[in-house]
């Protein structure tokens, strides 16, 4: 009857949970191999299309308990609480469905007690605005993640920059979906280390307050709505637009620019033709200190071809988690600074939270980093495994 | 059931939608009517077993309810020209009235409400909602509003059921759990995709479960519906939910 899992004698019934992490399952893939590893090897696994039918029925809740390490020795101990928002339910016409599965996932993790909710980056965009009809939220606080994010997107166009021997300040750089919370974040960390910023999203309004704000730093800024009006002079794209599927085209960009996918959903189409371009997903760290899930989803909810990556977005609650340190540390939208992102990045690093290595969708970027992870993973005991949360 | 299949036959002729319908309508009153009685039955039971006059009233009170029910569903039925049968002897009900006679027999009054108020009633108000949603006039009343009362009276036993949580959650939780095995997987049976055990005994004719689309409804919605409103129910008891979401993705399909 798997009655480790089934039975509530499992460790289920901890009464200290320093954080909760909300996110949903991107793809009818993932939500299917969630579900297996809940109804066992054991049993005759789920039909696709009773996935389908039932998946939308259940109300958000905890599906695992997260342990996590730092490499200082401290300990954490949290829930993923999944909103089980439906992989084809992304879009707009949901969007009152989904707020109020945030929302309930919000409530879970108040109710459970964690000290401090990290939300992945579609959870935080739904729940902008929408605290409250939250129970009283006591001890609890929230945080978008949104700081460490646009620190490992930073870092991650830094390291690629220094692999392909390109110098970013001759660079133009292009952020897609520049006024979001990620997007305008990135525009100010690296707008300074850069020759030139095109900035664009749907509108224009605030794409020319982002600007102004910039160019009162003395950085030359361009706007604009249609892409395809500049983005053939960027070498370096940050794509960071909220999109309910990959449909990003990017049109004609330079031959081997530099662009860092960093939606969740993905931003790019896979029919973007970029021929030479070097993409690759970011936002996303590795933590080194040892991260363990019960149930055992070793295999299922990592999909990154690393262990233990996970969106930097939830890595900032579970770093601040192994700080000690439950405040809010970024709320609201559009106020990711330099000093923020140092700050967090320090933090996160104090504990072994660091840049994951890179990779798209066609693997690592390059063969070294996978033997660096793989190394990595196996310095773990076997019960430690990976995840991929999806916000 | 004579008469339903002649009913079928004289009405196969005018092939209206309305007529077609009627069929379907009967079969899900007759399921609906089914479990009022299942439910009319089981207080009795528990009347028996109440060791306070208060408690006894209340079950013989939730027996009289639950009878006006399965006859509002009754009438419903002639109200569109169907005469509504039960069952309570068809093979899932029976299973579920053996498993709480069982309780009975054991004199479990916490097992008895678990049994009743937290899996039948879920099924039952997350189902008559749907159905309610669907159904016209006053069949579409009808079921909307027991699906309320039989809500709110819920509330009742979920103070006594907190209670007893409170005093030892590990029993209460383990007890519980092996109830869902017993119940929520004859449940689960019933509302699922195919019939593996063949035909439920309540259906007139072959099962109705692939003929909801014409009153609108599936049995997707019923059954997820129902596991929505348990798992909810759960949550109010305070279990943990990622244990009542292991619980439920293990019941068979
Ligand atoms: N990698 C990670 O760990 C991580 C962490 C957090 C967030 N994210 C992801 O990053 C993305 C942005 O998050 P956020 O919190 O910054 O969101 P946000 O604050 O809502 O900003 C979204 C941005 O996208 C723009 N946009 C929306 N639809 C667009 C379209 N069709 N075309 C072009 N631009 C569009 C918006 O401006 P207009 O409305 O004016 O177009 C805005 O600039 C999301 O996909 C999110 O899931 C990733
Ligand atoms: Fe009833």
């Amino acid at each position: 009857m798997g009655d480790s899992v089934a039975s509530v004698d499992s460790p289920g019934r901890t009464t200290d949970v320093d954080f909760a992490l909300v996110g949903h399952q991107e793809s009818w893939r993932a939500a299917a191999d969630v579900l297996g590893v809940l109804r066992g090897p054991e049993r005759t696994p789920l039909p696709d299309d009773e996935i389908r039918d039932i998946l939308p029925w259940i109300p958000p809740r905890a599906v695992c308990h997260v342990d996590v390490g730092s490499i200082a020795g401290a300990k954490a101990r949290g829930l993923y609480i999944d909103s089980f928002i439906s992989p084809d339910r992304l879009e707009a016409d949901y969007i009152r469905e989904n707020i109020a599965r945030v929302r309930a996932a919000a409530a879970c993790a108040i109710r459970a007690g964690a000290k401090i909710v990290s939300l992945g980056g579609f959870s935080s965009i739904l729940i902008e605005g929408n605290f409250d009809q939250l129970p009283e939220r006591h001890e609890t606080v929230f945080t978008t993640g949104n700081t460490l994010t646009v620190g490992f997107i930073v870092q991650g166009i830094e390291k690629m920059c220094a692999l392909e021997g390109r110098d970013l300040r001759r660079s133009t750089l292009l952020i897609v979906g520049a006024t979001g919370d990620v997007g305008s974040g990135c525009a100010r960390c690296l707008a300074p280390l850069v020759r030139r910023v095109l900035l664009s999203a749907r509108n224009v309004d605030r794409l020319r307050r982002l600007a102004a704000e910039l160019e009162a730093d003395g950085v030359e800024v361009e706007v604009a709505t249609p892409l395809q009006q500049f983005s053939a002079q960027a070498d370096i794209v940050i794509c960071a637009a909220s999109l309910a599927s990959p449909s990003l085209l990017l049109g004609r960009i330079a031959p081997d620019a530099i662009v860092c996918d960093a939606g969740y959903p993905k931003n790019l189409s896979p029919n973007a033709e970029i021929p030479g371009a070097r993409v690759f997903f970011g936002g996303l760290g590795q933590i080194t200190g040892g991260l363990r899930f019960t149930p055992d989803f070793h295999g299922v909810l990592n999909r990154h071809p690393f262990p233990d990556v996970v969106q930097g977005c939830l890595l900032e609650g579970m770093a601040l988690a192994l700080e000690r340190r439950f405040e809010p540390f970024s709320q609201g939208r559009g106020f990711i600074t330099q000093e923020r992102v140092d700050e967090i990045e320090a933090i996160a690093a104090r504990h072994g939270i660091r840049l994951a290595p890179l990779y798209n969708a066609d693997g690592p970027l390059w063969p070294a980093q996978a033997t660096i992870g793989s190394a990595l993973g196996s310095r773990e005991s076997a019960s430690i495994s990976s995840t991929d949360f999806t916000g | 059931m004579e008469l339903a299949v002649d009913l079928k036959r004289s009405l196969s002729n005018e092939c209206t939608s309305l007529s077609l319908s009627a069929l379907v309508w009967q079969d899900v009153l007759a399921q609906a009517m089914t479990g009022e009685l299942v439910a009319a039955m089981n207080f009795t039971a528990l009347s028996e077993i109440c060791d306070h006059p208060a408690e006894v009233a209340d079950a013989l009170e939730h027996a009289q309810n639950e009878k006006g029910h399965a006859a509002a569903f009754a009438a419903e039925g002639r109200k569109i020209g169907v005469e509504v049968p039960s069952n309570v002897e068809a093979k899932h009900w029976k299973r579920i009235r053996e498993a709480f006679q069982r309780r009975i027999t054991e004199r479990d009054f916490i097992g008895c409400l678990i049994v009743q108020e937290i899996m039948l009633e879920s099924f039952a108000v997350a189902s008559y909602a749907r159905v309610g949603k669907v159904a016209a006039g006053s069949l579409g009343k009808t079921f909307a509003s027991i699906a309320a009362e039989e809500e709110e009276h819920i509330g009742h036993a979920m103070a006594i059921l907190r209670a007893e949580r409170a005093l030892d959650a590990q029993r209460f939780d383990d007890k519980l759990y092996r109830l869902h095995l017993e119940v929520m997987t004859i449940l689960a049976e019933m509302l699922a995709r195919d019939c593996s055990r063949g035909h439920c005994e309540v259906c007139h004719d072959s099962c109705v479960k692939p003929s909801l689309s014409e009153i609108c409804l599936t049995t997707a919605e019923l059954r997820g519906a129902s596991l929505q409103q348990y798992l909810k129910t759960l949550d109010m008891l305070g279990l943990p939910g990622e244990v009542t979401l292991v619980w439920v993705t293990q019941l068979p399909v």
